[in-house]
């Protein structure tokens, strides 16, 4: 089979590989060079690494600020997750099963922060808050990113029931079960996959936020990519790229993970 | 039966909407709007904003001064040819990921989407890393001989140009592949067959059928680095501003709110209107 594909076809295939090969390793360079940069011995940043040390991890979780800054960015980022699920299964249930008056506006609206500039939102709360006179405080924080995570989950959740019939849950209701029942033991096992994704995404994205978090956190709550962009800010050193490399090592975790359990490629 | 179901469907889905709905209206909708009457008041430095008085002050300010003038070009610009690189490089890839029949493709997918996963303050970092003076960038083409003298890859046009087109180069592709996924092998097979050479079947077959994915990505990709704060705050440093630097500035720093939400009005209505354009010049192309 393969003699009979024209060379000039293979050719033209093999290029494109090769462009698609290097502008891959292109893309990832900048977080190798941050994972080669932590290693080295000397005070300042500089690749390669001089000798080989894990000094600047220990420095990071040594420092008060960092684990704090690490602490309550998780911490934050899964009590938005798990809060959006509880708000985001239920609006996407009702879009796609009930009649609803105006529900393509209501998608729109439930997805637009998906593509809305972060900054605008940031700085809208900040305004109100300012008017309403909240202070910093978690819940400040937490709302803000309800934000964030909210549409990652209605998206997922919205695509597959959208995808599947409602013959199945009919069914169940047919032979009597409530409503309830229908939905905890027919439609809740079909839509777990669209859950587990959606709520991936919301994760990661309220742990990485910056443009959102940083209008509105007090000198209390520092997250951690508020936390690094001021580090990098104050001056550039290698304890940086060690809190850096931490972040990418449990982000790659985490996408393998996904990969595993569900396929997380198939969401694109 | 049937209309003793219909009356019944209504009333839960009012509840089942209300947590949602609610969380929307009080944490975006009405924040958003109510950057509107702020826009109109004005900042006097020392005493704050005057109370009960409102007017176009700020847009006139924005939008007549050379020094702000010259910040929303710059992020026009750059939104533009960020947006253009990006489609032009990121097609090849998405054309390749939705093509190959290799058994590690479901890894390469998941190598782009790493990037675009992994937090944005971190990727940059990599960028200051790789772009300063003494960065791995200068120090390879100093140490192999090409320049005498660091380049200026960073505070200047061409750095933000490097860094934005990386950060959101992914995002062009995972959009891409699908919208190529979607043409029709048979098409571009019976366009060959007709005789078509390899690039007449792309430029007259593949690439119109995937307008619309284009167009989308281009969208994307235009608010994105419209509206970006890191990478721009980090590689163009406090002074090469722009528009989300400017906003960045103005609440945080200089404390005018009221400009900055001018401002934030300005980077809306230039932003959202132009990606608006693209899903429309798409539909354009592919109706052809």
């Amino acid at each position: 089979m393969k003699g009979k594909i024209p060379v000039a076809v293979q050719f033209r295939a093999a290029a494109l590989a090769t462009y698609s090969f290097a502008v891959l390793a292109l893309l990832l360079l900048p977080v190798g060079v941050v994972v080669l940069a932590s290693f080295t011995r000397t005070s300042y940043l500089t690749i390669p690494p001089k000798g080989l040390t894990f000094r600047w991890y220990v420095e990071v979780l040594g420092s008060p600020s960092y684990v704090r800054s690490i602490v309550l960015s998780l911490g934050l980022a899964l009590t938005a997750t798990a809060v959006a699920i509880l708000v985001a299964v239920p609006a996407a249930y009702a879009l796609a099963r009930f009649r609803v008056a105006a529900a393509n506006l209501l998608v729109a609206l439930f997805l637009a922060p998906l593509a809305f500039p972060g900054i605008v939102v940031g700085v809208a709360l900040l305004q109100l808050y300012s008017m309403m006179n909240i202070q910093p405080s978690i819940g400040r924080l937490l709302v803000a990113h309800l934000i964030i995570t909210t549409p990652f989950v209605i998206r997922a959740v919205l695509a597959t029931l959208r995808e599947s019939s409602v013959d199945l849950e009919d069914a169940a209701r047919v032979l009597g079960a409530s409503r309830w029942v229908a939905f905890r033991r027919v439609t809740l096992p079909l839509i777990r996959p669209a859950i587990v994704v959606g709520a991936l995404f919301a994760f990661i994205a309220s742990f990485d936020n910056f443009p959102v978090s940083v209008f509105i956190l007090g000198a209390r709550q520092i997250t951690l990519p508020v936390k690094i962009f001021s580090s990098i800010e104050y001056g550039v050193d290698p304890s940086i790229a060690a809190v850096s490399t931490m972040v990418i090592v449990a982000t790659g975790l985490i996408l393998v993970a996904a990969e595993r359990w569900t396929g997380l490629h198939r969401a694109f | 039966m049937k209309p003793l179901q219909a009356s019944r469907r209504k009333t839960p889905a009012v509840g089942l909407l209300a947590p949602a709905s609610l969380l929307y209206a009080g944490a975006f909708c009405v924040p958003v709007l109510l950057l509107l009457p702020a826009s109109l008041q004005l900042y006097v430095p020392n005493q704050g904003i005057r109370p009960h008085a409102y007017s176009l002050e700020n847009y006139y300010r924005l939008l007549s001064d050379a020094y702000y003038l010259e910040i929303f070009g710059r992020t026009l610009l750059l939104g533009l040819v960020v947006t253009a690189i990006t489609i032009l490089l990121a097609y090849p890839i998405a054309l390749y990921l939705a093509r190959t029949r290799a058994r590690y493709r479901n890894w390469l997918v998941l190598l782009v989407i790493y990037p675009m996963m992994l937090n944005l303050v971190v990727r940059t970092f990599g960028f200051i890393a790789l772009l300063a003076n003494h960065g791995l960038v200068n120090d390879a083409l100093i140490g192999i001989g090409i320049i005498d003298s660091p380049l200026k890859l960073m505070y200047n046009f061409r750095g933000l140009l490097i860094g934005l087109t990386q950060i959101y180069f992914p995002f062009a592709v995972l959009v891409l592949i699908p919208a190529i996924q979607s043409v029709p092998t048979e098409m571009e097979e019976a366009s060959r067959t007709l005789g078509g050479g390899w690039f007449t079947t792309f430029c007259r077959v593949t690439l119109p059928l995937t307008a619309n994915g284009i167009a989308t990505a281009a969208a994307l990709i235009f608010l994105l680095t419209e509206s970006a704060l890191v990478a721009p705050r980090l590689l163009g440093g406090p002074t090469y501003k722009v528009a989300a630097t400017l906003i960045y500035d103005q609440f945080l720093v200089l404390l005018n709110w009221p400009l900055g939400s001018a401002a934030t009005w300005i980077l809306l209505f230039t932003a959202l209107p132009i990606a608006s354009f693209f899903g429309l010049a798409a539909r354009q192309w592919s109706a052809r």
